[in-house]
C-alpha cells in the first residue's frame, strides 16, 4: 500500500503543476486588470504603471511565467497584490483556522445527522417517518444555503435575538476569560454551523438511506437475522460496516470543502475565512493568491482522493491496492 | 450487545467533542493576544464603544498607501494633519483652517469645525503666489513622545513622489518646484529651516486654496521609517503599527474581521477622543449590517438603499436615517465618437447613432428621470443637469431648465434627423436600424432599475435598447478602452472642480473621456478657470462650461443622489458633511444604554 501512495503522490506533482500552469494563463489571459483600482481621477496616471511594474506585469506573459516558475520552485508563491502586499502563505494561514474550525464542526455535525437519519429512514422504509425524513432532507438539500443562511438571521437574530447576526466575537470578548471567550465564540458559530450542517447532513442521509437499503437485503442480512441476532446488532454490526463504503468516498471529497471554505456562509455572516479570500482575490485580480488558494484546493482534492482510496482498502478487506 | 454499541457511541461522541474542542482552541488561539486586550468588559463594552459596520477591511493604515475609504477615515483619526478642512455648506466652497489662521471667516452656522486640530499655526502665501510658509506648532508628539517637526513633512513628500512606492497621491506634489520637468527637486521645493517652519515652493503661482490642499498631506514619523528601504515600504511590519498624533491610536487590526481605535490620552489634535473606543467591523453583506444596525450590534451602517428606510425605522426607533450629499450622480454614456473608426486609424468620426447632439437631447428628453427617481430613490434623488453639483452653490448654474420629459419631442427631434420608424417600428436611418446594447456593471440594484426604465422609454419612441450587465472590472476596462456604445455609470465628483479630464478634447490625454466627446470651447472655459486665484472668480467660466454641457448633451445626466447612513440614536454630537461622513468623530458621544429605551 505504502508503495501505492507514493506512486500516487508522484503522479499527483506533475498534475498539480499543470493546474497551476493552467491557472496562471487563464487569470493573465482574462479582462481585468490588477491595477484598475489605481486609475482614477485625481490619481496620477503614472500611479498605475508604477503599480504594474511592481507586481512585474509590465513584462510579456511568456517571461512572467518564467520568473513565475524559478519563484515557486523555490517555494515561494509570491506576494499579495491586494492585501498590502504580504506573503500569499501568510493570507492563507490567517483564514485557514477560521474555515477549518467552521468547516470541521459542520462536517462533525453533517456526518452525525446524516448517518443517523439514513439510517433510520432505511430500517423504517416506506413508513411515515421515513417519507417524512425523505421529504424534509430534500426540502433542506434544495434549499440555497445563502437564502436558508439570511432566513436563519431574520428569524434568530431579528425575530428571536437568540444569536449574533455575524462576526466571530462579540464587541469586548477579548477582555473575557477563556471560558467566556470559547463560549462566545460557539455562540457565534451556531447559526453558521446549523445552515452548513443541515444542509450537508440532507444529502448524506439520502446516501445511507439507497446504501443501507441495498444492504439490509444481502443474504448476509438474512443470515444474521435468521441465527436470533437482534436487530440493533444486526444494523449497526453487520448493514452499518458495509452501507458505508460510498459515505468514504463522501469523506474524501469532503477534505477540500474543509480548507477551501463556504464562500456564502463566509460572506453573509463576516467570516474572513478561505471563501472570501478567493473570491476577493478574484475579484481583485490578484493573481498570485489566486495561484497560492488554486495550489491549496488542488492539493487537497488529490489528497482527498487517495485518503478515499486507502480508507477503501481499510474499511473493505476485499480492496486491494 | 447493546452495551457494546452503546459504549462506542459514547466513545465516539467524546471524540467528536474533543475534536470540536481542538478545532475552537485552534481559531480561538490564532486569533487571541493578550497584549490586545480591552480595557473594558462584557455589556459595559459597548457603552464605551462606537461600532461602525464597513463594507471592506482597510488596505493600508498609513496615509502614503491607504486607499479605501476605510483607510481613509481611520487614517484621519490617527495621524496629525497639518490643517482642518471644512465644507461649507451655505457656499459651496472648501474652508481650510490652522490654529489661529483660517482661510475664509466664517459664522458658526457656516462651519463648526475646531481648528484646534490643525497642526499649522498659521500661514503665508508669498504675493507672486509661488511659496507658501507654514509655521507648525511646538506642542504636538508622536505616540512615542518625539515632537512632530517640520522634517517629518519634508521626509513624507519626498516618500509621496517616489515612484517606487506609487503613493496615489503623487497628483498632489504636481505644482512643486521641479514637477514640470518631470521630477519634483525637493531640495528647492520643500524647505525647512527650522523644526516648526516649512516651507512649499511652486514652480508657477498656485490660487491659494489649491496650495493649501495640495499641501497638507498627511506626514509619516520620519524617526520611525527613516531607515525602511523604499522596496520594503509597502510590506513592512510598521504598516501594521500605525504611529500618530491624532485624537485615536490603534489598539488592535485582525485583517478582514475588524479595527479597534482607543482614545489617545496624550493628544492635543485637538484632545483626547470623546469616545474611549471605536470599532470598524467588517460586515460584507448588505441585509446583515441592515440587520445589525436594526439589533443594536453596531451603531453606523452607511449607504442604506431608500427602500429599506421604513421597515428599519418601524423594527428600532432608536435608529435615525442621515443624509449627506450631492457628490454622487448617475448617468447614460453615449459614444460621441466612431469607436471602431478610431482604434482602427485614429481618425474622430460622430458614432452612427450618437454622434449627433440632437440626437442626444432627443434620448435624454426620452428617458423619463423623474420615474426613476420616484420609483427608486424618492425624496434622495434630485434630477442632474450637469456634473456641478447643486452643493456647489458658488460655481453650480441655477438658471438651467432641466430637460422635460417629452418623447413626443424626442420623436420630432430623431425625424428632423432622419431617423423613421421602419417595418418593425424600430426607427432606421439610411437602412440602419436604431439599435445597441446599454451596459452597466453587475451587482447595482439602483443602475438595474434605472436601465428597465430606460430600455422602456427608448423601446416607446422606437429605439431598440438591449440591456447587457458585466463583472465591474471588465466594464471598467472596456469603457476605459472606449469599447461601449453606451453604458450606464457613475461619477462621485470631487470638491474641487477639475473635469478635464473627463471631457478634455485630447483624447489620448483626458483618460476618462470615455465618450470622446470634443469641444475646444470647454478645453478653453476649464484652463481660464484654473488660472483664477480666487476660485469665485471662475464662477462666470462655469456657468458657461454648464451651458454647453447642457446643449450638447454628451451623455444624459440622470440623477444626483444623496447619500443615505443610519445611525444610532444612542449617538450624540455628530455632524455630517458632504466631505465625509466621520468628520467630526473625534467630537462624537456615546449615551449609556440606561437612557437607550427601546
Amino acid at each position: 500500500m505504502l508503495i501505492y501512495i507514493l506512486k500516487r503522490l508522484l503522479i499527483a506533482v506533475p498534475l498539480i503543476f499543470g493546474v497551476l500552469t493552467l491557472t496562471f494563463f487563464i487569470t493573465r489571459l482574462a479582462p481585468g486588470d490588477p491595477a484598475a483600482f489605481f486609475i482614477q481621477p485625481g490619481i496620477s496616471p503614472n500611479v498605475a504603471e508604477q503599480i504594474r511594474a511592481q507586481y512585474g506585469l509590465n513584462d510579456p506573459v511568456p517571461i512572467q511565467y518564467v520568473k513565475w516558475l524559478a519563484n515557486v520552485l523555490q517555494g515561494d508563491f509570491g506576494r499579495s497584490f491586494s492585501r498590502a502586499q504580504q506573503p500569499v502563505f501568510d493570507v492563507i494561514a490567517q483564514a485557514l483556522p477560521i474555515t477549518v474550525t467552521i468547516a470541521g464542526l459542520t462536517l462533525i455535525a453533517n456526518f452525525t445527522f446524516g448517518i443517523l437519519v439514513g439510517i433510520v429512514s432505511a430500517v423504517r422504509q416506506n413508513t411515515f417517518l421515513d417519507r417524512f425524513l425523505t421529504v424534509t432532507a430534500l426540502f433542506f438539500y434544495s434549499m440555497p444555503e445563502f437564502w436558508f443562511a439570511l432566513m436563519m438571521i431574520i428569524l434568530f437574530a431579528l425575530k428571536f435575538p437568540l444569536f449574533p447576526a455575524s462576526g466571530l466575537n462579540e464587541i469586548g470578548a477579548e477582555g473575557s476569560s477563556p471560558i467566556e471567550f470559547v463560549l462566545d465564540r460557539l455562540w457565534h458559530l451556531v447559526l453558521p454551523v446549523t445552515v452548513l450542517s443541515i444542509n450537508g447532513a440532507a444529502g448524506i442521509a439520502r446516501y445511507v438511506r439507497g446504501s443501507m437499503l441495498e444492504v439490509i437485503r444481502q443474504d448476509y442480512i438474512r443470515t444474521a437475522r435468521a441465527k436470533g441476532l437482534p436487530e440493533n446488532r444486526v444494523i449497526f454490526k453487520h448493514a452499518l460496516r458495509n452501507a458505508l463504503l460510498p459515505v468514504i468516498t463522501l469523506m474524501g471529497s469532503s477534505l477540500p470543502f474543509i480548507f477551501s471554505g463556504a464562500l456564502f456562509i463566509e460572506v453573509i455572516f463576516a467570516f474572513p475565512g478561505m471563501g472570501r479570500v478567493t473570491v476577493d482575490a478574484i475579484f481583485a485580480r490578484d493573481y498570485p493568491l489566486i495561484i497560492a488558494n488554486t495550489f491549496v484546493s488542488g492539493s487537497l482534492i488529490v489528497l482527498g482522493n487517495l485518503f478515499a482510496d486507502v480508507l477503501y482498502a481499510v474499511a473493505d478487506p476485499r480492496i486491494k491496492l | 450487545m447493546i452495551n457494546i454499541c452503546t459504549k462506542r457511541v459514547a466513545a465516539l461522541c467524546q471524540f467528536a467533542a474533543c475534536l470540536m474542542l481542538a478545532l475552537l482552541a485552534l481559531s480561538s488561539c490564532s486569533r487571541r493576544d493578550g497584549s490586545h486586550r480591552l480595557a473594558v468588559k462584557g455589556g459595559g463594552a459597548m457603552d464605551s464603544t462606537l461600532v461602525i459596520a464597513m463594507l471592506g477591511d482597510a488596505d493600508y493604515l498609513n496615509p502614503l498607501l491607504g486607499s479605501t475609504v476605510t483607510s481613509s477615515n481611520i487614517i484621519g483619526l490617527i495621524y496629525p494633519s497639518l490643517l482642518q478642512s471644512e465644507f461649507d455648506t451655505t457656499t459651496g466652497l472648501m474652508n481650510y483652517m490652522a490654529l489661529e489662521k483660517k482661510l475664509r471667516e466664517v459664522t458658526p452656522a457656516q462651519g463648526k469645525k475646531d481648528p484646534k486640530g490643525a497642526l499649522a499655526k498659521s500661514w503665508q502665501m508669498s504675493k507672486d503666489q509661488q511659496t507658501i510658509t507654514y509655521i507648525l506648532r511646538n506642542d504636538v508628539f508622536w505616540n512615542d513622545g518625539k515632537r512632530v517637526v517640520s522634517g517629518d513633512f519634508k521626509f513624507s513628500y519626498q516618500l509621496y513622489g517616489s515612484p517606487a512606492i506609487a503613493s496615489t497621491r503623487q497628483q498632489y506634489l504636481a505644482e512643486l518646484i521641479g514637477a514640470d520637468k518631470g521630477k519634483v527637486d525637493f531640495d528647492r521645493a520643500i524647505l525647512t529651516p527650522d523644526d516648526t517652519t516649512l516651507v512649499f515652493k511652486f514652480y508657477k503661482p498656485v490660487p491659494e486654496h489649491l496650495a493649501l490642499f495640495h499641501t497638507s498631506l498627511t506626514p509619516l514619523p520620519s524617526h520611525q521609517w527613516k531607515n525602511v528601504k523604499l522596496d520594503e515600504f509597502r510590506h513592512s511590519p510598521l504598516n501594521l503599527e500605525p504611529l500618530g498624533a491624532g485624537p485615536y491610536r490603534l489598539k488592535s487590526w485582525q485583517q478582514q474581521q475588524e479595527i479597534v481605535l482607543a482614545s489617545s490620552r496624550s493628544s492635543n489634535l485637538p484632545k483626547p477622543g470623546t469616545i474611549p473606543q471605536i470599532t470598524f467591523r467588517v460586515v460584507p453583506d448588505y441585509t446583515v449590517r441592515l440587520a445589525q444596525l436594526q439589533t443594536g450590534a453596531v451603531d453606523v451602517v452607511e449607504g442604506i438603499k431608500p427602500e429599506d428606510f421604513s421597515a428599519l425605522l418601524k423594527a428600532n426607533r432608536q435608529i435615525e436615517i442621515k443624509t449627506v450629499g450631492l457628490r454622487v450622480y448617475d448617468y447614460v454614456g453615449w459614444s460621441n465618437i466612431d469607436q471602431n473608426e478610431y482604434h482602427k486609424s485614429g481618425k474622430v468620426r460622430p458614432h452612427p447613432l450618437f454622434g449627433s447632439a440632437r440626437v442626444r437631447l432627443a434620448l435624454t428628453e426620452a428617458i423619463d428621470r423623474e420615474a426613476i427617481i420616484d420609483g427608486y430613490l424618492k425624496e434622495y434623488g434630485v434630477i442632474c443637469n450637469t456634473d456641478i453639483s447643486p452643493s456647489l452653490k458658488w460655481a453650480c448654474n441655477e438658471r438651467l431648465v432641466p430637460h422635460p420629459f417629452d418623447p413626443a419631442r424626442a420623436t420630432s427631434l430623431l425625424k428632423a434627423e432622419g431617423w423613421l420608424p421602419g417595418p418593425d417600428g424600430i426607427l432606421q436611418k439610411q437602412g440602419r436600424k436604431f439599435s445597441f446594447s446599454l451596459y452597466t456593471n453587475a451587482g447595482n440594484q439602483r443602475r438595474n432599475y434605472a436601465s428597465v426604465i430606460i430600455q422602456q422609454n427608448l423601446r416607446s419612441i422606437g429605439i431598440d435598447c438591449k440591456l447587457e450587465v458585466q463583472e465591474s472590472n471588465v466594464f471598467f476596462e472596456n469603457l476605459q478602452q472606449r469599447k461601449l456604445d453606451a453604458w450606464l455609470a457613475g461619477w462621485s465628483i470631487g470638491l474641487e472642480i477639475d473635469p478635464l479630464d473627463v471631457w478634455g478634447s485630447d483624447l489620448n490625454k483626458s483618460r476618462f473621456n470615455f465618450t470622446g466627446y470634443q469641444n475646444p470651447r470647454i478645453d478653453a472655459l476649464c484652463e481660464l478657470a484654473k488660472q483664477k486665484m480666487d476660485p469665485t472668480g471662475a464662477r462666470a467660466y462655469w456657468l458657461e462650461y454648464q451651458e454647453i454641457l447642457h446643449r450638447d448633451q454628451p451623455i444624459t445626466f440622470l440623477y444626483w443622489m444623496k447619500e443615505t447612513q443610519g445611525f444610532s440614536r444612542r449617538i450624540e454630537g455628530e455632524e455630517l458633511n458632504i466631505s465625509g461622513t466621520f468628520y467630526n468623530i473625534d467630537d462624537w458621544r456615546l449615551r449609556p444604554s440606561a437612557n437607550v429605551a427601546l
